[in-house]
């Protein structure tokens, strides 16, 4: 179990999630901003449910506040090109 | 309502309110944090990382910044928890001659000032980083500019004061009104309230409200700012780089730029992260306290970091956010007493700084309460009062 990967891009597993919980007996705030868990490539699109589920658990925070870190815009990783690309209305 | 009466309640957990808890927990003072939601919840997570001296007139604000550099390399040595120091040094980039000119003339003044800058020409540009456009024509560096972690920096204060000095934390405890009952604070906060004879408003752009609560007008105002994460793909480069540009718009001075730029106020920053990835910066704008991110000026921005770095046209972002730097008139903070309401301090108003001065701003606060003759800078330009002399002369 403690080997289980839950965030795919940044690579934490739970043995992970719950020992920084343990160390510095944190918020679910802290150990995701700690453990970067969600907030690699995609965006924690994929494991967002996961991670916050687990963190619920361990840190016995009632949900609606173990959530902070939302998604953020954009909602899916897009070029710098795609977003300041010279092809737009300038100006 | 917990009995007990604190010596000084310290209101935010950002890095002002984290910084000025540690020192005077330090100090051997009965402390208490009081942060309405996480520690490092407010503008403090929703920034970048700089410990700048590159981008500050010469003079007051470099001293200051130099010292609060000195006291971060101190605890960079005496926290127990790593908060992603690194002393990488810093460099601006010039967009055009005019600038480059201005460069020169910059690191002349802050060497005279006994500070350590170097000019950098094309060619050092160049061996920063791969990616950036062949007609920059050159910039400067800062060789004692550092990066840190600011969330992660908080905790580590938070941490060492808890376990070593007695420091008392609150969290989800957002303060509602205060009243003073003869030389006492009452704190009332929606977790319990708080008795202490002293208090700390460090909660940044939010301290006007705090001080309404005693009828202290603050003249602090929120200027907003985005951010856009980008994604590990190849390393970019190794330390923090701003357009000299920054400056010109920080300071409002004249600079050359198209329409949207000056409009959004946006300026480069790239910052290279810990954990690789990147974050580009930044946008100014007077918009009041909304946090919603206005995908034109994460175009702008974009366009702007393309300028400089044409050849990360491919690169990914993942992420953008907001965050309020809490602004003066005269671009400096509020460190100071409030002599109408003795007992209520205030430390907040470090509008782009905070990172870089929390330290610096955290030592004063804790002299100016302990009542020290002597300070680590002076306090007169940080005072309070300044604000009302301009109002009887304007
Ligand atoms: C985009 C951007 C980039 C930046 N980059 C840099 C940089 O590179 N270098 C640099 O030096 N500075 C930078 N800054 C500026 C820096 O982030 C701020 O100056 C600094 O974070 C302010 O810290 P603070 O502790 O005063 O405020 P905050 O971090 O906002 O802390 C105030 C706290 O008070 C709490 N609070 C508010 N009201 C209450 C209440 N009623 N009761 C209890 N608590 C309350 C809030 O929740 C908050 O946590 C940047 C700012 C932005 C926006």
């Amino acid at each position: 179990m403690k080997d289980t990967i839950i965030c795919r891009c940044e690579e934490i597993t739970l043995g992970d999630l719950e020992e920084i919980a343990k160390k510095h007996n944190s918020s679910a705030r802290e150990i995701k901003l700690l453990s970067r868990a969600g907030m690699g490539f995609c965006g924690g699109r994929t494991c967002r449910p996961a991670i916050d589920k687990i963190l619920t658990n361990i840190t016995k925070e009632n949900p609606s506040d173990a959530l902070p870190l939302k998604v953020a815009p954009p909602v899916r990783p897009i070029s710098l090109t795609d977003l300041g690309g010279f092809g737009k209305d300038d100006e | 309502m917990s009995a007990k009466n604190y010596e000084v309640a310290v209101i935010g957990g950002g890095i002002v309110g984290c910084s000025v808890a540690f020192y005077l927990a330090e100090s051997g003072l009965d402390v208490i944090l009081i942060e309405k939601n996480d520690i490092a919840s407010g503008t403090s997570s929703r920034c970048d990382g700089n410990v700048s001296i590159v981008d500050k007139d010469p003079g007051f604000d470099s001293h200051m910044s130099w010292v609060s550099q000195e006291l971060i390399e101190d605890l960079s040595k005496r926290l127990d928890r790593p908060f992603e120091y690194r002393k990488s040094g810093s460099i601006l980039v010039c967009d055009n001659d005019d600038e480059m000119q201005a460069a020169v003339d910059w690191v002349k003044t802050q060497n005279e000032a006994g500070l350590k800058f170097n000019v950098l020409d094309r060619n050092d540009i160049k061996s920063e980083s791969p990616f950036f456009a062949d007609d920059i024509p050159g910039g400067l560096e800062c060789e004692t500019d550092s990066l840190i972690n600011p969330y992660m920096f908080c905790y580590a204060l938070v941490d060492k004061a808890e376990s070593e000095y007695g420091l008392q934390v609150k969290t989800r405890a957002e303060v509602t009104n205060i009243t003073k009952e003869g030389r006492e604070f009452k704190i009332q906060t929606t977790n319990e309230d708080v008795r202490a004879q002293k208090i700390v408003n460090a909660a940044g752009v939010w301290a006007p409200f705090i001080g309404k609560m005693l009828d202290v007008d603050i003249p602090i105002t929120p200027r907003k700012g985005h951010i856009l994460v980008g994604s590990r793909q190849q390393p970019v480069m190794m330390r923090n780089v701003m357009e000299f540009g920054y400056l010109m718009n920080k300071f409002g001075r004249e600079r050359i730029a198209d329409k949207r730029t000056t409009e959004h106020g946006v300026a480069l920053v790239l910052e290279p992260t810990e954990s690789q990835n990147f974050l580009l910066g930044s946008s100014r704008q007077f918009v009041g306290y909304d946090p919603t991110i206005d995908i034109r000026v994460v175009e702008t921005m974009a366009r702007r970091a393309l300028r400089f770095f044409p050849k990360m046209n491919d690169f990914k972002i993942i992420r953008a956010y907001t965050g309020f730097r809490p602004f003066t008139e005269d671009h400096l903070p509020i460190i100071s007493e409030v002599k109408e309401v003795p007992g209520f301090y205030i430390a907040a108003g470090h509008e782009g700084d905070g990172i870089s001065l929390a330290t610096g701003t955290a030592k004063l606060m804790e002299e100016i309460i302990n009542e020290k003759t002597e300070t680590i800078i002076p306090k007169e330009p940080l005072s309070f009062d300044r604000f009302k002399k301009s109002e009887v002369y304007a």
